[in-house]
């Protein structure tokens, strides 16, 4: 039971890595799914198709598959990607700007048609519409879903300890490892870390749902 | 709905003889897949005219409507608005809009923006009326629809009846030339219908140019100058209300009057 | 075809779209086009790192190859799925009863146990299997996807309970039906009918996750893939990697694309009316969100 306090400089490091890779990761996969979303509703549709595609391999492919890409694969094209904490951050946005990009555009199609009809019908121009009226409205019904993808990336994080990460769960691993009277408790502080991310990320998603629900 | 007997709230027809074409539809056909919704219609709006579209559902009075100002597009045929061809796209499209009010079934007020903001929208971005002004004239007509004491409030905090009036006042923010009403009353609870239609009559009393697309026949036996039936994407008969429900000459009218007045 | 984003297009537009495609077009081939090339100055097409697949070295037959990836390695990859996903059913549909008991401290633990796994990492659990309670490793894979799992489908579950109109239940009621009678015959059929499309994503998620076996030590298809590269040289990486990733995808996009025609049907048949209603299809929309962002997410 002391295993947890005796190790928390090894507890924090690992946290500190996780949430890293969670910040950075977060930061690109939504300047990237974003990006897709726009692609995925444009008029143009080689540009759709190119996105579509993107989407559809990455959200039927394991998250596990790509680190195994990236760590085994891309080397013999001879993209040499040391594995490590950047590798993991690509394959983590890579993976998770598929999910972003569902949740924009399901959040840009949350939008009613006729909220756009009413701001032609007034007059407005397409970009007028698009600013005033249909973003403002698609940013709202988009936040809720856009915190859980950044919640299961947190807990995706995790299977960077497969390729040679130490976050969070590589160091509950080695201290489970390192005592093998107190594995469970070890692994219990690992737990506590990751609920430490996702419980109030997910009381947030839920209050800012409620929120929404109310404007509508 | 709306007593009948109330009719003589405008003096019908007359008034409309003044007006030059203000909407004219020539020989426009529009198809969804295989469905032909408008066949060959011709339809001439005066300036100062009240037109109500009925007829059953499916009938395509209600894609007529939305042609007007191309919120449907039609496959052949003309539609002059103010003597002027509908724009096909851009800008132009945007300034003949503006210039062409729209009323729908579902309100579809702007469901972030205060009611305030949803009439002061159209002419601050679209006409570029200062705010001080626009506000000025906002509060005015919600004034006149009768919701001035909502105006703070969120679309979602008022009744059917209320987003209605204010869709009505957001409307009549940008002046238009015309006014499309596309079903107005077909999604309010009956107790709310009336407020909606008053405020209706009296834009007709005004002088609005209107086209009214519903099932209301007391509105159109109160407020209108005409009224057009539509069934199966065809006008069938164009009458005077009074002669229309005393006297109608197709078949079809006949038959559909008599299905909704019986009870 | 108008949408929330575009009016229909008039001639100017059209043309712009057709020059933007054409542009866009060959933007995408040139791109394609530069990373063929690319791979092709390599030697990523050279037969000797793609012959594993048909004629491979050492003396082993292509059956063996091929044998040791499907029949070993999806086979574990399935055999951990198959197991996992009943169980994590059958839990999952007795967390979402249990959650919806009356008295608000009897519904406490359910509530609890499903935040609990919905917030920890399947492969945190898995090694709680592993390490913790020093299972095999396939228990500890088969553990990870059920206890994380159970907590979503309870999760959609729910939600697929909530959404179902209040209406429903009265007139079971009405009729003069019990408590849980009302609960099993008339919302919860309705309820896993709503979900169905939500249901099979998490089957997908479930899948995908079966893959964190790697990880800890079973021998599913990623597995496989390693030892035959590591066996047959490095060079063969590439060949086998294909294979594998082409099987995934192939299994997972035949169960989404199943989804998404299940969720048509079911979403035309049971077309929400609108008015009054509408906070209800609300729910309904929310809820498939949360199923197929939130949950779906999760690998």
């Amino acid at each position: 039971m002391d295993v947890i306090p005796d190790n928390l400089p090894a507890y924090l490091g690992g946290f500190r890595t996780t949430l890293s890779l969670t910040v950075v990761s977060g930061l690109i996969a939504l300047a990237v799914g974003v990006l897709l979303a726009g692609l995925r509703v444009s008029p143009l549709t080689p540009l759709r198709a190119l996105a579509t595609t993107y989407v559809e391999v990455l959200r039927n492919t394991p998250l596990t598959l790509v680190f195994f890409f990236m760590a085994f694969v891309a080397p013999q094209f001879g993209l040499l990607a040391p594995l490590g904490y950047w590798t993991a951050v690509i394959c983590l946005s890579a993976y998770t700007a598929a999910f972003v990009c569902e949740a924009v555009r399901s959040g840009i199609n949350s939008v009613g048609m006729g909220q756009s009809e009413a701001a032609r019908a007034i007059g407005l121009t397409f970009g007028q519409t698009l600013g005033l009226v249909v973003l403002p409205q698609a940013v709202r019904s988009v936040i809720p879903p856009l915190i859980n993808v950044l919640i299961a990336l947190a807990k995706n994080t995790s299977v960077a300890a497969g390729f040679a990460v130490v976050e969070l769960t590589a160091s509950g691993r080695r201290l489970a490892l390192s005592n093998p009277a107190d594995t469970l408790w070890a692994l219990a502080g690992v737990a506590l870390f990751y609920l430490l991310i996702t419980i109030p990320a997910g009381l947030l998603a839920g209050v800012v749902e409620r929120k929404v629900a109310f404007a509508r | 709905m709306v007593d009948p007997s109330s009719a003589a709230a405008v003096p019908p027809a007359g008034s409309r003889a003044t007006g030059e074409p203000l909407v004219v539809l020539d020989g426009v056909n529009k198809h969804f897949g295989a469905l032909h919704v408008l066949q060959d219609i011709d339809l001439t709006v005066h300036r100062g005219e009240v037109v109500v579209v009925i007829g059953p559902s499916g009938s395509g009075k209600s894609t007529l409507c939305r042609t007007i100002n191309r919120l449907e597009t039609i496959d052949s045929g003309t539609i002059t608005i103010d003597g002027k061809p509908l724009p096909a796209e851009g800008k132009a499209l945007a300034r003949l809009r503006a210039d062409v009010g729209m009323v729908f079934q579902s309100f579809n007020l702007f469901a972030h923006k205060t009611v305030l903001e949803n009439v002061m929208l159209g002419p601050v971005k679209a006409k570029g009326v200062k705010r001080g002004e626009a506000k000025q004239q906002a509060l005015a007509l919600l004034e006149r629809v009768g919701v001035a004491n909502q105006a703070d409030k969120l679309p979602a905090q008022l009744s059917g009846g209320q987003q209605q009036r204010v869709a009505i006042a957001r409307a009549l923010a940008m002046s238009p030339k015309v006014m499309l009403f596309d079903e107005p009353t077909s999604a309010l609870d009956p107790e709310m219908i009336n407020e909606v239609l008053d405020v209706m009559v009296s834009l007709a009393q005004d002088g609005m140019t209107m086209i009214v697309v519903t099932h209301e026949m007391g509105f159109a036996r109160r407020a209108a100058h005409r009224v057009v039936f539509m069934d199966a994407g065809r006008v069938v008969e164009e009458a005077e209300p009074e002669t229309f429900f005393t006297a109608p000459r197709s078949d079809r009218a006949q038959d559909f009057l008599s299905k909704i007045l019986t009870h | 075809m108008s949408s929330v984003l575009y009016d229909v297009p008039g001639p100017v537009a059209r043309r712009r779209e057709r020059i933007g495609s054409v542009i866009g077009a060959v933007v995408v081939l040139v791109l394609v086009g530069l990373a063929a090339r690319y791979a092709a100055d390599r030697g990523i097409f050279a037969a000797d790192r793609w012959n594993v697949l048909y004629d491979p070295p050492k003396g082993q037959t292509a059956a063996d190859v091929w044998q040791s990836m499907i029949v070993r390695g999806l086979g574990a990859t399935l055999r951990a799925a198959v197991v996992a996903a009943p169980l994590a059913l059958a839990l999952g549909l007795l967390l979402a009863l249990w959650r919806t008991a009356r008295g608000r401290w009897v519904r406490l633990p359910a509530i609890m146990l499903i935040e609990l796994f919905r917030g920890l990492p399947v492969l945190l659990m898995m090694l709680f299997g592993l390490l913790g309670f020093g299972w095999d490793a396939f228990t500890a894979v088969v553990f990870g996807l059920v206890v994380y799992n159970m907590a979503i489908i309870a999760e959609i579950l729910r939600a697929g309970l909530a959404s179902l109109p209040r209406g429903q239940a009265e007139a079971a009621y009405a009729v003069g039906l019990t408590r849980s009678q009302t609960l099993l015959t008339i919302l919860l059929p309705q309820a896993v009918r709503t979900m169905l499309p939500s249901l099979i994503a998490q089957l997908v998620v479930l899948l995908k996750d079966s893959s964190l076996g790697f990880i800890v030590g079973y021998p599913e298809l990623l597995k496989s893939i390693q030892n035959n590269a590591q066996y047959f040289g490095n060079e063969t990486y590439i060949a086998l990697f294909v294979v594998g990733a082409g099987i995934y995808l192939a299994v997972n996009l035949s169960l989404t694309r199943l989804a998404v025609w299940l969720e048509r049907r079911t979403g035309r048949t049971s077309a929400p009316t609108p008015g009054p209603t509408a906070g209800t299809t609300d729910a309904v929309g929310s809820a498939r969100v949360g199923g197929t962002f939130g949950t779906g997410t999760d690998r």
